[in-house]
């Protein structure tokens, strides 16, 4: 077999898709109006599967500040945080992530995705044993291969699962990271945190809760769900990422633990790579600033949440388990899904599509993320939209 | 505890494989997990969690990367439930 043959399944695939009009991996937004509105295709569409639970990438304030940052500082660092690549913006920023949370000391990486790669690597080795929620996101599953840590999982928010697999580790106990995340990404469900933190202590392991999805949308002032649940002081590692919530890119690590600091020697997804833009940053600590005065964006991201959440369960559509800024409708056949996502988008609406393996248990899934920036109107559109196309979505046809 | 025979384990995985299997194929020693019997990773990773509660055992991932053949499976299953 050639180093490139493994690619053909791909392209088959992708050939039998295109004369379909259909790519849903490769969108192009042509034009981008607004935190819900571009052009796709020549279309104006709404936006509904971006992640930008708050709409922050269009605030006044945040654009402000990045475009003041810019004019000032230039358009990129040109270097790793560990070389030339730590501006006071870098520093400051972390300064107020720490204070944000109420640890002791933070970490800025270039993306939530390298960010695990980063920490989770850096933090378990050889040796240790990393517990993982089996339906974690790529970032964690890749950490782990990288970290050389024993990897288990448990099955996904199975804490009899979770207890039965701590259990059989014995001693071995006080070097076991547990991981899970605030939100799931693909169904929108919460991880039980109090049960876990509970089993964390009970067997003297560690917690990584990467709050990607649920900073800034959970928690009364949207530190994610470990406020949520009051759990804060429970959890180890927090890690959480910029292009969400926050509007931007990039990623951090927080914690209360003095070694998170040493991280910066030996994180190689810190040490080499370059460090955010200092516009970026900017806009982030500019976000982050919006996101503790400005609960009433929380107020109205979780109004709209159940707007389209019960609108779309009143349809009969089979949702995920929880009303969350991502809502995920199961469509029973890949074939269904294309062609249903092609239908929406031709309706005005970008959602995304999902299949295996990033799905999880095989499902084939339209995934809305909804924001705190949708109107009403655009949300009775978007269930309007999938009420009229529910029999290519179902069994019924 | 008493590490099963390896005959013991084998028969119990192969109902097992032919549930979860995309291609029906005769089950041997050399049977390959990908090519011969169609896994994808989430096949496997839904059969392991059967191969978890029959065995009462925990598979660790790592493991994967040495699971090519129904041999190898029995093998790391025999030594992992001897271990525990």
């Amino acid at each position: 077999m050639g180093l490139l043959d493994k690619l053909e399944t791909i392209a088959t695939t992708r050939e039998t898709l295109l004369p379909k009009g259909i790519n849903p991996f490769n969108v192009v937004i042509e034009e981008i109006h607004s935190a819900t509105e571009g052009t796709i295709d020549g279309h104006r569409v709404v936006l509904a599967g971006t992640n930008n639970y708050l709409g922050l990438t269009f605030h006044p304030s945040c654009i402000e500040a990045a475009r003041e940052t810019l004019l000032k500082e230039g358009t990129g660092t040109t270097g790793s945080r560990m070389a030339n690549g730590t501006f006071s913006g870098h520093s400051a920023l972390e300064k107020e992530l720490a204070l944000f949370y109420g640890c002791s000391s933070a970490i800025v990486f270039s993306t939530g995705f390298v960010t695990n790669l980063g920490a989770i690597s850096s933090l378990a080795g050889p040796g240790d044993v990393i517990v993982m929620d089996a339906d974690s996101h790529a970032s964690i599953y890749d950490a782990c291969r990288m970290s050389g840590a024993e990897m288990i999982r448990f099955r996904h928010n199975n804490m009899v699962d979770l207890e039965k697999k701590l259990s059989r580790l014995g001693p071995k106990c006080k070097n076991t990271l547990i991981i899970v995340e605030g939100i799931y990404s693909m169904l929108g469900d919460c991880a039980p945190l109090a049960e876990i933190t509970a089993l964390k202590k009970k067997y003297g392991a560690w917690l990584m809760v990467d709050e990607a999805h649920s900073m800034g949308v959970l928690g009364e002032h949207g530190r994610g769900l470990a406020e949520a649940v009051g759990v804060e002081q429970d959890i180890d590692f927090t890690v959480g990422t910029f292009s969400k919530s926050l509007g931007a890119v990039g990623g951090y690590c927080v914690s209360n633990h003095p070694e998170l600091d040493l991280l910066r020697y030996v994180c190689r997804s810190y040490v080499f790579t370059a460090s955010p833009s200092p516009a970026t940053i900017s806009s982030v600590r500019e976000a982050l600033r919006v996101i503790n005065s400005q609960p009433q964006l929380r107020t109205k991201l979780w109004e709209n949440v159940e707007q389209l959440y019960r609108g779309l369960e009143h349809s009969g559509f089979e949702l995920g388990p929880d009303p969350s800024p991502i809502v995920a409708i199961r469509v029973p056949s890949k074939e269904k899904a294309l062609l249903a996502w092609k239908a929406i988008l031709e309706k005005g609406i970008y959602v995304n599509l999902v299949f295996p393996p990033a799905a999880p248990a095989g499902l084939f899934l339209l995934r809305c993320s909804i924001s705190a920036a949708h109107t009403s109107e655009q949300i009775e559109y978007i269930l309007k939209t999938f009420a009229d196309l529910k029999p290519m979505m179902t069994d019924a046809v | 505890m008493t590490t099963p025979q390896y005959d013991t384990i084998f028969q119990q995985i192969e109902a097992l494989l032919l549930e979860y299997a995309q291609l029906q194929v005769p089950i041997q020693d050399d049977t390959d997990l990908i090519n011969d019997l169609g896994f994808d990773s989430l096949k496997l990773m839904e059969m392991l969690e059967d191969v978890e509660d029959i065995f009462d055992i925990t598979y660790p991932l790592n493991d994967l990367s040495n699971l090519h053949t129904v041999k190898d499976f029995v093998l790391q299953i025999q030594q992992i439930v001897g271990g525990e």
